[in-house]
């Protein structure tokens, strides 16, 4: 009985080619534009995270603050709870550091009288907490601790692109949520118009007493064949404009990403993709069925 | 086989479209529905298949109590019966055979079985040698034929046929109560919606008579008969 449906949604899809194709390319490019969304949006959240991975606050010592009390202070730091790892850097270290950054100014930096430079305590952040907020609630503990002069951080980036990304995801969001409305939308329609055009054979299995669900079943089938070939040709546009955008954008701009790999989606989200297609393909049915084919 | 007791039906803007019937058909009748058009025979006919429900009244066929059987049943009901519609119904893309396969593939019949009772239909109303020929390619006399093999292909027990002389010339009307008598000697019941007069004096039979919705004259009660 099944294999009844599925010929006979088959043979539906093919008895009005223009419109199925039409209906398969609403479907097709919604979910292209919405994996394209998911894949920038993945991608550039993992970009943050490997940058936020980067981030350190430096906390310089006062000049009284000496060994003895920098390791009491970094023990402190430790213990805070956005904290994953704490190094100490003597001025000693620091100036060897900025010799080697500025090599043609060396001699002139060993001839100073004395070592201008702060002893500091470079301080990592935990996964969770490398980020803006995380970073700004460090830097507040940090600056009541006495013993710390100064403190550096460059967040203000993360904030902004924080913020990128909250925009990214509503958009997305936004878009999406309209472009799966039309898709329902055309699906019902398309659905619609083959339960116009199997008006007389509709008619013929209920005078000879058919069931509800022989009638309806190929109909929900086709919605879900539709949605469901929609949702894969999407991902197979999707993987090449991957591959191409791979091959044009990303391998030249590598060095600039940091040498960040660039991933497309994982087998889980192309199958929550595949399984969008087949939720909208029974949703946009069960509309038009609900409305056109009360058995 | 068919008790109708005291049934209205009203519609909106007609509120007699049937009003206070009540007749009785038994087992292995052949009956006509007699009257002219607007008399409520094909309202009387959809209340048989439970296409509509009764107003007021009682309406049994074939063992279904029709007023109170639930939706789901209906298809149990119409596997009871043989249904031949006014505009006949054709699947035009299809040919005669395949049209005949339709009905029992909705039934979820197995493929060999379809094949088999499409090729007994066929030879039954004498168009077994126009299997593969479209409905547009048959007679006015043919198509009907094709229709009533249709309605029989599951060995109803009772078939209702609405206008089926409708366009049909002289000689094409008289093949086609032929055929209705065949069926009907097979034993099953026949109720044929008619509003040609002479159509019923030519062939006569039993009769329900309506008239503006009510019943002027009817087989109730009835000796079982055959012509």
């Amino acid at each position: 009985m099944n294999g009844s449906f599925i010929r006979q949604a088959c043979q539906n899809l093919t008895q009005n080619p223009w419109l199925n194709a039409i209906t398969l390319g609403t479907i097709a490019l919604s979910f292209l534009v919405l994996g394209l969304f998911l894949v920038i949006f993945l991608n550039t959240k993992g970009l943050l995270e490997e940058w936020g991975s980067r981030i350190r606050v430096t906390a310089y010592l006062s000049g009284t603050v000496d060994l003895n009390q920098a390791m009491r202070l970094g023990q402190k730091v430790r213990g805070l709870e956005e904290v994953l790892e704490v190094k100490y850097r003597s001025k000693e270290e620091a100036l060897k550091i900025l010799e080697e950054k500025m090599p043609e100014r060396k001699e002139w930096l060993r001839g100073l009288p004395r070592n201008p430079l702060p002893a500091s305590l470079e301080v990592r952040l935990k996964g969770e907490y490398q980020n803006s907020e995380g970073v700004q609630s460090l830097v507040k503990k940090l600056q009541g601790i006495p013993g710390i002069e100064d403190l550096q951080y460059g967040s203000d980036w993360l904030g902004k692109f924080s913020a990128f990304m909250a925009l990214l995801k509503v958009l997305g969001l936004s878009l999406g949520g309209l472009l799966l409305l039309a898709t329902i939308i055309v699906i019902s329609n398309t659905i619609r118009l083959n339960i116009f055009a199997r008006r007389e054979e509709i008619e013929i299995m209920r005078s000879v007493g058919a069931t509800g669900l022989f009638i309806r079943a190929p109909f929900y089938m086709e919605g879900v064949l539709q949605g469901l070939l929609g949702a894969v040709l999407a991902l197979v546009m999707l993987y090449a404009f991957f591959l191409l955008f791979l091959a044009r954008v990303y391998e030249p701009l590598k060095g600039l990403l940091g040498n960040f790999p660039v991933q497309f989606l994982s087998w889980e989200q192309m199958a929550a993709m595949g399984l969008g297609g087949v939720f909208l393909g029974l949703f946009g049915t069960q509309v038009s069925v609900g409305r056109y084919l009360r058995l | 086989m068919i008790e109708m007791i005291h049934v209205s039906k009203a519609y909106e803007g007609n509120p007699k479209a049937l009003f206070d019937i009540t007749l009785k058909v038994e087992k292995g009748q052949f009956v006509y529905l007699f009257g002219p058009n607007g008399a409520g025979k094909s309202t009387l006919l959809k209340l048989l298949y439970a296409a509509e429900r009764p107003t007021e009244g009682e309406v049994r066929v074939n063992g279904f109590d029709l007023v109170r059987l639930k939706a789901r049943k209906i298809p149990s009901l119409r596997r009871t019966l043989g249904l031949v519609f006014q505009d006949l119904k054709l699947l035009q893309r299809r040919t005669a055979q395949e049209n005949i396969a339709f009905a029992l593939e909705a039934l979820g019949a197995e493929r060999g079985e379809i094949l088999k009772k499409a090729n007994q239909a066929l030879r039954l109303v004498g168009l077994e040698r126009k299997a593969q020929c479209l409905p547009s390619e048959l007679s006015a006399g043919e198509q009907q034929r094709l229709a009533v093999a249709r309605a029989i292909i599951n060995d109803p027990v009772l078939l209702l046929a609405d206008e089926p002389t409708g366009n049909l010339s002289l000689t094409a009307s008289e093949e086609t109560i032929r055929l209705f008598e065949k069926i009907n000697l097979r034993g099953t019941t026949v109720v044929l919606a008619t509003h040609n007069e002479g159509l019923v004096n030519l062939w006569p039979k039993e009769k329900i008579v309506l008239e503006q919705g009510k019943l002027s004259e009817g087989p109730l009660p009835l000796p079982v008969a055959h012509s």
